[in-house]
């Protein structure tokens, strides 16, 4: 019989391990399911890192993805954090887009230097108020901010797809469900090779939250905050802000997410910008455990999985949920491996 | 007006069914102390495992069983990350959901478009006779019929057994339970297990009863929307009736109105479960602020040395 | 060390000192540790039915790990406990209970939102079909039984904390436990409910059951036990028989291993400025409270937990707001002074050491470092931002001049035992040189030097602050304390200085809420009338006690 014993300290170090671990599982057993549909489980493998990361082409996919995700992911982080669990990066992420939009759609003839921040700023109100909502409800008429933010992805989501079916479609579109291209002035160009120039502005938004959360005062609140909300307000922090604050934190960086997916990679907004980044965000996140200067890392990873899988629906068939499959595997492993951190088995006499 | 406000509410009953099934099972696992956000999931699988069953052995009550299986499956999978492996629960729901989600996708992608028997209307002798309530509730499939009699068979076993008493304990204080004798771990994994049961249940009455085809996303966020009403039903199954048939008449209606051609973009009125969703929360917990919520759910019961 | 109370009511002797009497339970030579720490070396016991054994033992010492492996919740490492001797091997709490073994935890066992006929039959009920009915019968004949008034159909979160602990009993009862294992039964008791519980242990142990009396008050073992087993660092230093029990000071530094002085020295210093004032503060459970604090002095808020001694804190503290009345904290509003900016609010104001050290006053995942900052973040941060240098360095001078040990900054709030966890606590709270401190069970659960120390250091902020001291030990109330309000239902029903005449007396009668303060005429006032209708027990009345 074994059983569970609490480690006296926790296991130090053994965090890559323990991804590696479930990574390898989780590979592991999507390659066990492919193999059960009847295709090819080592060449899906192959497939799968090659399409990811053996080219340079495939590395500037997995780069573009990456970006998106990891502005979702580092809004997660921050609101996971202080315990708020914010499931809403998604729609924040589609309000971002809808608002980038609006100004790009409503000023086209404003030059880039204007039109741009404009934009962002577009995006940001809109995403930062769409995430303002739940915590507003969670304060004031204690809702569970789950919930409320679930709902408001799938309210979003639909309020994008009215916008790009109704008062928005481009009408040369042939009956698409697209907007215009935006004007020159509200594309963001490319920096090297493909990759556009919205990496700097995830560069100084992971720097900004990084150094945020780790120097100043406030930052020191949100962390004590996630740790202990009792403690929290024992010791009159502002917990209500704190909340709102981590919050629309989130909401600006998905909206800025969703607003680089427009203004960078389609030049317009349609549907087919509704990946699931919002969702992944989560994986991301969790796997980097909340530290801002690991998302980045878990961002590419997880980015690549996701170009993987397109290579893999390319080239064997396989349907594009494939993806949600590994990723949902990969946080269970995680969340379970996590475990051994804390705790050991020990065989127990008799 | 009767003529209009009979099939609505007769839809009504059908579009509430799967969602009492998901709530009456969330509530299960909620109250043996263990949150599962996973119940998007469970459900999607739940669905598929019921379609692809029937397909195969062309009986749908074989089917519906295997919905439930499979719906015990997942919550398995659920228990053993919380309960053996301690993980977030949380978390760990959220990624059954992404796994759930994805796992069905990918193997439906074959059945996509195709068609089985499933369950088909079946009037009751006498009770359909009945005016207004006959044409509601007695001219329905047999699913609806094994669901109006789930809330009561939910109740009396809460409330009228020693396994009731015990999962209750479990959820409540796991250590009182402890003390008493009981293993509250043990109770604890049949909440989840056989919450997930029910909850793939419902996925199932999706494929064989209200539709007879797969489709992807066909749960369209009826599993998040049984999580909610747990809150809001304040955790007891009489309240979840109510919660799950106030659903099914917004869907019904929102349907309705579709199909009569309303001058509304379908994009907007879709949105109408999700907002009040939302809505219905914030009335529930404004009033009753977190009443009944088991006092040990979403913690996990630390291994003793 | 003063509160004898109950001694008076000892019974007569029905003596059965027989050793001839073959012990119940067996614990032959039983170890354990968690990770370094030996929590128990080597112990041998013997439990004989019939008689109260009390296991005597500073915080610490290893009283509860030794019973819980008895009852069943964990193995030891080594040793074997034998039941009628026989060796038994425990699994779960099912298997200990099932060899007769019942326990009354210190933190109730019970389901809240239950009643009290579903918590006693909790795990017992024996056929899958239960009938409520057949069940509140079932407990509420066991109750009439023994003599125990309760109604079981009652919800458990609306008992007194006496009621719940006769649900643990009752709950031992059924399950016909014979050996019945009590973990400092009488901290949440009223003298008089401390007295019936006494009653009650003796009707039982005269019924055969043999008894475990956990507990680190003397007086209290003194007077109720036949055979004292003293703890110290998870070994048993003595034993002793009733007759062979020497004076309660011998006991008591047997315990600690050292001489022990039970007394501090409290010479009264000058009164300052009034800091603290409450007028006919009311709403959250309190009624009508009035309170005034002065620099100089300690205003000690005794009473059983539970009668409005938290919202009170909570509300002085900040952390929930008044409802009706006024709240004066060094001379502003509450609104004000706790809406003022906290630049400069922090340091110089109101310091709340809770009773709750990990989880309200700490988080047991921060290091210390992060703990100190909680409530001295303010006086650490420069344009926003945080000089986390310099806390780190005043943690460690800190923690140096306290003695927390480990003396490493980085040590984790739950890597910390809870004496080392509070001088933490007080380290920080003195640091921000506070006009007011809010001191709640201070010493609740450390060991005599540590209890020392905090007494110590509460005398000493005399000299720049006022002290309002909550706490449910009435020695430690008399010790420190230059007035002693005692708090029954949410209202206070009397301020009594610590030399009036009689004043424990008269403060035990208050905590019952009988309000005998003032006249010695003896009737009952409002609150004992209350409270008789409500559990049909007088607390002066003779208790129901088990069987007759």
């Amino acid at each position: 019989m074994l059983r569970v014993v609490k480690r006296q300290e926790p296991l130090k170090g053994g965090t890559p391990l323990i991804v590696v671990g479930a990574l390898a599982l989780s590979l592991g057993i999507s390659m066990l399911l492919l193999a059960a549909q009847g295709k090819p489980a080592p060449r899906g493998l192959f497939l799968l890192w090659d399409g990811a990361f053996a080219h340079v082409h495939s590395l500037e996919d997995t780069v573009l993805k990456a970006i998106p995700l990891y502005l979702c992911s580092l809004g997660v982080a921050v609101a996971f954090r202080m315990q708020v669990w914010n499931i809403g990066a998604e729609g924040q992420f589609a309000l971002g887009a809808i608002g980038a939009t609006w100004a790009a759609l409503h000023f086209p003839d404003l030059p880039a230097p204007l039109l741009l921040p404009l934009m962002f700023a577009c995006a940001g109100v809109a995403g930062g108020v769409w995430a303002l909502v739940p915590a507003l409800l969670r304060l004031r008429l204690r809702v569970n901010e789950i919930i409320s933010t679930l709902m408001l992805n799938y309210i979003g989501i639909l309020l994008l797809d009215y916008l790009v079916y109704g008062p928005w479609k481009d009408p040369t579109s042939f009956g698409f469900p697209l907007t215009r291209e935006f004007s020159p002035a509200a594309q963001i160009g490319r920096m090297i090779g493909r990759i556009h120039w919205g990496i700097l502005l995830c560069a100084a938004v992971g720097l900004a939250l990084a150094v945020f959360l780790k120097r100043t005062r406030t930052g020191f609140e949100i962390m004590a905050g996630g740790a202990g909300a009792r403690a929290a307000r024992y010791a009159h922090m502002p917990y209500g802000f704190l909340v709102g604050l981590v919050m629309v934190l989130c909401g600006v960086a998905s909206g800025w997410a969703g607003s680089l997916e427009v203004s960078a990679t389609l030049g317009r907004l349609q549907p087919s910008i509704m990946a699931g980044y919002g969702y992944t965000a989560i994986v991301v996140a969790w796997l980097a455990r909340l530290r801002i200067t690991h998302i980045a890392f878990y961002a590419f990873l997880l980015a690549g999985f996701r170009v993987g899988v397109e290579n893999l629906q390319l080239e064997l068939q396989v349907p594009h949920a494939f993806g949600g499959i590994m990723e949902g595997l990969i946080l269970l492993s995680v969340l379970a491996g996590q475990f051994f951190q804390n705790y050991r088995f020990r065989r127990a006499e008799g | 007006m009767l003529e209009l406000a009979l099939p609505i509410l007769a839809a009504t009953v059908q579009s509430g069914t799967p969602i009492l099934y998901a709530t009456l099972g969330e509530m299960l696992t909620e109250r043996s102390g263990v949150l599962n956000l996973g119940v998007e999931g469970m459900m999607i699988i739940g669905a598929l495992a019921a379609f692809v069953v029937t397909g195969a052995t062309g009986s749908p009550w074989l089917g519906f069983l295997a919905a439930g299986a499979a719906g015990a499956l997942l919550g398995a999978l659920h228990a053993l990350a919380c309960l053996v492996f301690q993980g977030n629960q949380v978390v760990s729901g959220l990624a059954l959901t992404i796994f759930g989600v994805g796992l069905a996708d990918f193997l439906g992608t074959p059945f996509i478009g195709t068609t089985v028997p499933g369950f088909d209307k079946l009037s009751v002798p006498l009770l359909s006779a009945l005016p207004v309530f006959g044409d509601i509730f007695f001219r329905q499939d047999a699913l609806v019929y094994v669901s109006y009699v789930m809330p009561l068979v939910f109740w009396l076993t809460m409330r009228r057994t020693s396994l009731g008493l015990a999962v209750d304990a479990a959820g409540e204080h796991p250590a009182a339970a402890s003390a008493a004798g009981l293993d509250p771990v043990a109770l604890r994994w049949f909440g989840v297990v056989g919450g997930g049961f029910l909850v793939g249940l419902g996925g199932a009455y999706l494929s064989l009863a209200y539709t007879h085809l797969w489709t992807s996303g066909m749960t369209a966020g009826r599993g998040w929307i049984a999580v909610a009403l747990v809150i809001f039903a304040f955790w007891r199954p009489g309240r979840a009736v109510f919660g799950a048939y106030l659903f099914g008449g917004i869907m019904a209606f929102q349907l309705r109105l579709q199909a009569m051609g309303a001058d509304l973009p379908s994009s907007l009125l879709l949105m109408l479960p999700y907002g009040l969703t939302v809505f219905v929360l914030a009335a529930s917990s404004a009033r009753g602020g977190g009443v009944g919520a088991p006092r040990g759910l979403g913690v996990n019961i630390e291994p003793q040395e | 060390m003063r509160m004898h109370a109950f001694a008076r009511r000892r019974r007569k002797h029905t003596k059965r000192t027989d050793p001839a009497v073959p012990p119940v339970v067996r614990l032959i030579s039983i170890s354990k540790s968690f990770g370094a720490v030996k929590a128990n070396q080597d112990i041998s016991l013997d439990i004989r039915p019939g008689r109260i054994k009390a296991l005597l033992g500073e915080n610490g010492a290893g009283k509860s790990t030794l019973m819980s492996m008895l009852s069943g919740r964990f193995p030891p490492d080594s040793g074997t406990i034998e039941i009628d001797g026989a060796p038994a091997r425990f699994r779960s709490p099912a298997d200990g209970i099932a060899a007769g073994i019942g326990m009354v935890y210190q933190h109730f066992m019970l389901v809240e939102r239950m009643t009290v006929a579903q918590n006693v039959l909790l795990g017992q009920t024996g056929s899958f079909w239960l009938s409520p009915r057949a069940m509140r019968a079932t407990v509420g004949a066991l109750a009439e039984e023994y003599g125990l008034a309760i109604d079981p159909g009652a919800r458990v979160d609306s008992l007194s904390m006496g009621q719940r602990q006769l649900v643990e009993i009752l709950k031992l009862l059924y399950r016909q436990s014979r050996v019945l294992i009590f973990d400092e039964p009488t901290a949440v008791l009223t003298p008089a409910e401390t007295g019936n519980l006494f009653q009650a242990l003796w009707n039982m142990s005269e019924q055969g059951k043999a008894i475990v009396f956990i507990s680190h008050k003397l007086p209290e073992v003194i007077a109720v036990a036949d055979e004292i087993a003293i703890l110290r660092q998870g070994r048993i230093v003595d034993e002793f028989l009733e007759h062979e029990v020497p004076s309660e000071h011998a006991l008591a530094n047997r315990m600690v291993g050292r001489e022990v002085i039970l007394e501090v020295d409290a010479q009264p210093v000058p009164l300052g400025a009034e800091v603290l004032r409450l007028e006919g503060l009311s709403g959250n459970g309190l009624e009508d409270v009035s309170l005034s604090l002065r620099q100089g002095e300690i205003l000690a808020l005794a009473g059983v937990a539970g009668n409005g001694q938290k919202p009170l804190v909570e509300t002085v503290a900040g952390l929930r707001s008044p409802q009706r009345g006024a709240v004066t904290i060094l001379g502003s509003d509450w609104k004000a002074f706790y809406g003022a900016p906290q630049k400069e609010s922090w340091r110089g104001g109101l310091a709340y050491i809770p009773e709750d050290r990990q989880g309200l006053a700490t988080c047991p995942d921060l290091d210390m470092v992060d703990n100190f900052l909680l409530t001295t973040r303010h006086g650490f941060s420069r344009q926003g931002f945080l000089e986390r240098n310099r806390a780190e360095e005043q943690t460690a001078r800190l923690v140096e001049e306290h003695d927390v040990r480990p003396p490493v900054p980085a040590t984790l709030a739950r890597q910390l035992s809870g004496g080392n966890l509070q001088k933490l606590v007080i380290a920080r709270e003195f640091y921000r040189h506070p006009r007011i401190i809010v001191a709640e069970q201070p010493t609740q659960g450390l060991d005599v030097s540590a209890t020392e120390e905090v007494w110590r250091r509460l005398l000493q902020a005399r000299a720049h602050a006022g002290v309002l001291l909550v706490t449910g030990d009435l020695n430690e109330a008399l010790q420190l304390a230059d007035r002693i309000a005692v708090m029954y239902r949410g209202r206070i029903m009397d301020v009594i200085g610590r030399n009036e005449p009689d004043a424990v007396g008269r403060i035990g009668l208050l905590m019952a809420g009988l309000r005998k303060g003032k006249r010695e005429d003896g009737t009952a006032g409002e609150g004992a009338r209350a409270r008789q209708g409500e559990d049909g027990q007088g607390a002066e009345s003779a208790p129901g006690g088990a069987a007759r």
